[in-house]
Order: structure tokens, then sequence, then C-alpha cells
């Protein structure tokens, strides 16, 4: 049986080592400006953030009938709209801003910035 | 054995009223996967009173109609994957936790849940950026864990003392 404190002193410990990596990838800008529509695995199109001189959006509908709006300006991409329950690809907001992909769960569809990240790098 | 059947179902039937109440509250953090987690309340106590085996029932019998109410089968692999790596850790934390650190298999638990769904959407989606948010996933679970596991704890301590309630 351990004691309390050490369950409270490891956790703690833990959370701390979490927190840091959260900040941390957070701060991790992926280089390039290469973005890839991820939907099942499969690359729908590859656009060139730096190259995109006026601002459009498709809609991409998954297999199951839900669909996304994906908004292209000059330098950056979001979600702006999707008919899923939890819209948090649509609160993630623009892609440019952070490393992690854009994500919309229930419609297996990412947004994501091509080349190697901390995390790719991970995962070998 | 009437008895024992007749309390997990009602306890099933409580994690699921908590599952899907909680399904209609808005989200506090735009994390992939981040939820409050109030049915863990349900396993955590299970696990401590009633035993490895009912708890097992509970859990997969919420994971499986917890799918079907919220209709979204596709999250049915997160949970289950989540669900049965937050169980293994239990089966170890309940031999090894008093009674007043039950709140450790609270954080522990949802710690092992958030690693599970996180397997099963890399595994899915194929897409290793999902990693980035590996670390936040698990300390919003930490959080929530820490919330579950104290009600859970509660919850053991006072229907200890009930009388004529044996739950």
């Amino acid at each position: 049986m351990l004691k309390t404190k050490t369950w409270v002193a490891a956790l703690v410990a833990l959370a701390a080592v979490l927190a840091v990596l959260a900040l941390a990838l957070r701060h991790a800008r992926a280089p390039g400006t290469v973005v890839e529509v991820v939907q099942d695995g499969v690359v729908l199109r590859t656009i060139d953030l730096a190259r995109v001189t006026e601002a459009y959006s498709f809609t991409v509908t998954s297999a199951d009938g839900g669909s996304n709006v994906v908004l292209v300006e000059p330098g950056r991409i979001r979600v702006s709209s999707a008919d899923c329950p939890d819209q948090i690809c649509v609160q993630r907001g623009w892609l440019s801003d952070q490393a992690a992909p854009v994500v919309c769960l229930p419609h297996r569809l990412a947004l994501r910035l091509r080349g190697e990240t901390a995390a790719d790098a991970v995962a070998g | 054995m009437t008895k024992r059947l007749t309390r997990a179902a009602l306890l099933t039937a409580l994690a699921l009223i908590l599952f899907t109440v909680e399904a209609q509250l808005p989200r506090p953090i735009p994390i992939p996967g981040a939820r409050l987690g109030l049915a863990n309340i349900i396993t955590v106590y299970a696990m401590f009173r009633l035993g490895p085996r009912d708890t097992l029932g509970i859990l997969l019998a919420r994971v499986f109609l917890g799918a079907v109410f919220a209709g979204a089968m596709m999250t049915l692999l997160f949970s289950l994957s989540g669900g049965l790596l937050c169980y293994a850790a239990m089966l170890v934390l309940r031999r090894i936790l008093t009674d007043r650190q039950i709140w450790v298999c609270g954080v522990l638990g949802a710690v092992c849940h958030g690693l599970g769904q996180m397997l099963a959407a890399l595994a899915v989606y194929r897409t290793a950026g999902l990693l980035a948010y590996l670390p936040a996933l698990l300390l919003s679970c930490m959080a929530a864990g820490l919330f579950t596991g104290l009600c859970a704890q509660f919850l053991v301590a006072r229907l200890k003392n009930a009388k004529g309630l044996s739950l």
C-alpha cells in the first residue's frame, strides 16, 4: 500500500510532464506551407498555402453523408462549418497557428501540414 | 444471483443516464476525444464494491448501449479500446488502493482511457500528427478523472454507511 502522499506526488509529477509537453507541442510550428486534406487516410487534396492568392472554399462529403466546408485563404486554412455534432473541427480555427492537425473525428477528416513534425518523427 | 443481476442492471442504467446527459452538455475544451466521463464514476464504484466481473459486464453494456443511444457507432471503437485499457488499469489499482485513495483509480483510469482512445484513433486515421494532442488530452483526462474518482470515493463511503440500502 502506497501512502496517499506518494500518489499525490507521482500524479502531480505526471501532470507537470504532460503540461510541459503540451506547451512544447503548442509552440512547435510545423515547417512548410503545404497542407493535405485527408479523409479515411486518403489524401483528397494537396494545397500549397503560400500560393493561394484568393480565398475559396470547398465541401468535403464523407462516406456516411456528413459534410465539412473547408475555407482556404492566402497562407491559412480552416474548417468553416460542418454538420457534425461536436463542431470541434470548426472551433479549432486556422490550421496555420499550430502544429497539430485540425481533425473532424465523426467524418474522419483531417487538415494537416505535410512534412515532418515532431509528432511524425516520434511515430516513425 | 437475481440480486446481483439487478444491481448490475441498475448501475448500467445509471451509467447510461450519466453518459446521455453528458452528451447534451457543450464541450468545454476543443480537444478531440476530451470529455468529463461521468460514467466513469459508476465504473470506479463498481470496481471497488462489486468486483471485476460485474464491472466488466456493466462497462461493456454501457459502452455498447451508449453508442447505440448516441447514434455514433464510429465512436464505439474509441470508447471500447479506452474502456478496456481503463478496466485493465483498474484491475491492478483496486488491489493496491485503500478506500481513501479511490480517487487515484479515477485519475489513472481516465488517463488509460485517453491512451486507449488515442491508440484506436491512430490505428483508424493513421495520422501521426494526432499525437500532438496526446499531452493535452491526457491532462484533461487527469482533471476529469480526479473529479469522477472523488465522486466515486464519496459514493463508496456514503453507501457503505447507508442503512437498508445495499447497492
